[in-house]
């Protein structure tokens, strides 16, 4: 079973052949989701899109994400905690340790971490989904009946993963800094109420918790775009759609950071 | 068709993928929790007993000339660029946002790069660069073997009397545990890199300000390189699992996969959780 592959490894194309390669599937995939982008869009303006279908998914993408949210976020704000308490002991600073703790998760691990986890568990299906109906000829009865598979299928979908992504956010900001506040409590001795003050002394804004939301929303809209092409894009039977899956999950993880430098660098 | 191999943990994860009104009504919250409770026990077991399994054959079991090294450059090569460019825009946002947020309580930054450094190795290289080794190496092996689960080829196996585990999680396994080390440390470097780029560029720092390696210590460096080992192993096992468990086909392949990024995302959660605790306490 090895043997083919390391052989036909070893015979591959040069590396600036491969790399050339790579560059254009990119440009390719990139391409593609922003024409699927304008097409989803034109569906929204028009308002060609099921509305009961966008409730289903709802329920499924957002109803069903809930329990890997909320273990997500305590263990996150928890270990967020452990990883200041070294910082906070050397200085003596237990005050701070609430700001500390909030701009991070605020800012940063929130938002990104939720992403992560829903980019996993939602983005994954629904390329799996998609893949599968693409596999099994089902988009082209759809087409066959005059239903229109973007109207139908992309655009619901699309929605709810980003209104899915966003109110998880909002959830797992809350529930990071609960986990952040109990983890300093137990370790640290830092009682929950000057970890509240650390929070909302001032140093922490309004802009802190825009900017987080700001990022799950341009996440989101990355998700639903990225899942959606490589699930339509599917060929060759179930192998097919276990290689989309693999595909889309490894594309969104790398766009979720590079987007989230631009996001954190325009905005203030 | 594939009964044998999927094993009854799936069971409670089966409605997800069907019609979810039936069992809903039936069930009683209380009985939804205990079947959820089981199902999670059984899980446990399930990959407690792979994990013994992977151990002893790696002891005991048969040498197949080059199947790590094919791993190996499966998980570990395949993966740098991937990581490469995360862990580049990983070591810029975290300096960047870092330096906004100490610029608004002190305007001394000569900090900045020590703790930068410190959170790295302690923490940040391991966990963010195994939690992307979860999506992308995990899907990789789900993908993979639930493809042979639903084709009938780890059927075949175990018709000729091979073990699965000691055919297809072994060298997987072993494979993992060394790149996931060796991508970590490359990925830790690529951070510090571009975060000295970052604090010289935006904050005017001089690299040898940042690279103040003055809070590393042999603490930060174990717990950094126990995690390393710790999620290298964890990821091929719970990844493994879900393949095996595939059925029903290409969707279940889909599921699988969906279930093996986000189970072992949450390992490399859980286990960051548990080995920080440790450290904290060993190393204060």
């Amino acid at each position: 079973m090895s043997g083919p592959a390391q052989a036909s490894s070893a015979s591959e194309p040069s590396f600036l052949h491969g790399m050339g390669a790579s560059l254009l599937e990119i440009a390719q995939t990139a391409g593609g989701m922003t024409m699927l982008g304008f097409k989803v869009l034109h569906r929204l303006i028009t308002f060609k899109f099921d509305g009961l279908e966008l409730l289903k998914n709802l329920e499924r993408m957002g109803v069903r994400s809930i329990p890997i949210v909320i273990v997500t976020a305590l263990f996150t704000g928890a270990i967020m905690v452990l990883q200041a308490a070294p910082i906070v002991q050397r200085f003596g600073a237990q005050g701070l340790l609430g700001w500390g703790a909030g701009f991070g998760t605020l800012r940063e691990i929130a938002p990104l971490l939720t992403a992560l986890m829903i980019n996993g568990r939602v983005g994954a299906n629904n390329t799996a989904e998609l893949g599968t109906m693409v596999v099994t000829e089902q988009i082209d009865a759809l087409r066959i009946l005059a239903i229109d598979p973007i109207a139908f299928l992309v655009a619901p979908r699309s929605v709810a993963m980003v209104i899915t992504l966003f109110i998880s956010t909002v959830f797992a900001d809350v529930l990071a800094l609960l986990g952040a506040a109990y983890a300093g409590w137990g370790l640290l001795g830092v009682s929950p109420s000057l970890f509240y003050n650390g929070l909302t002394s001032g140093l922490l804004g309004i802009s802190d918790v825009v900017n987080g939301l700001v990022k799950s929303i341009v996440f989101g809209i990355l998700m639903a775009l990225s899942s959606c092409q490589f699930g339509l894009g599917v060929t060759g039977g179930a192998p097919g759609v276990g290689r989309a899956v693999n595909a889309t999950v490894v594309a969104s993880a790398a766009g979720i950071f590079v987007l989230d430098y631009f996001v954190s660098f325009t905005l203030p | 068709m594939s009964a044998s191999s999927a094993a009854p943990a799936s069971a409670d994860r089966a409605p997800e993928s069907q019609a979810l009104a039936p069992p809903r009504r039936e069930r009683t919250w209380l009985a939804q929790v205990g079947a959820g409770v089981l199902g999670l026990a059984r899980t446990g077991a399930e990959l407690y007993s792979i994990f013994v399994r992977t151990l002893y054959y790696i002891g005991f079991g048969r040498t197949e000339k080059g199947a790590i090294a094919q791993q190996m450059y499966e998980i570990g090569n395949k993966s740098l660029f991937f990581l490469t460019v995360v862990m580049g825009f990983l070591g810029m946002i975290l300096v960047y946002q870092a330096g906004l947020q100490n610029l608004r309580i002190l305007p001394d930054l000569t900090m900045l790069g020590g703790t930068f450094l410190e959170l790295l190795v302690r923490d940040l290289a391991a966990s963010i660069g195994a939690l992307m080794l979860a999506t992308r190496v995990g899907a990789g092996i789900a993908a993979e073997i639930g493809s042979m689960v639903v084709t009938e080829q780890v059927d075949a196996l175990k018709m000729s009397a091979a073990d699965p585990i000691d055919y297809l999680v072994k060298p997987r396994f072993i494979a993992s545990v060394i790149m996931t080390t060796v991508l970590i440390v490359w990925s830790a470097g690529i951070a510090t890199i571009s975060g000295v780029a970052t604090g010289y560029a935006i904050f005017g720092l001089s690299p040898q300000t940042f690279l103040n390696l003055s809070l590393v210590d042999v603490g930060d460096l174990t717990v950094g390189l126990s995690k390393c080992v710790a999620y290298g192993a964890a990821i091929p096992i719970v990844s493994a699992h879900s393949g095996l468990t595939t059925h029903g086909g290409s969707e279940g392949v889909g599921w699988a996969t969906t279930r093996a990024v986000v189970n072992s995302s949450l390992a490399v959660i859980i286990l960051n959780m548990i080995i920080s605790a440790i450290g904290f306490v060993l190393f204060p």
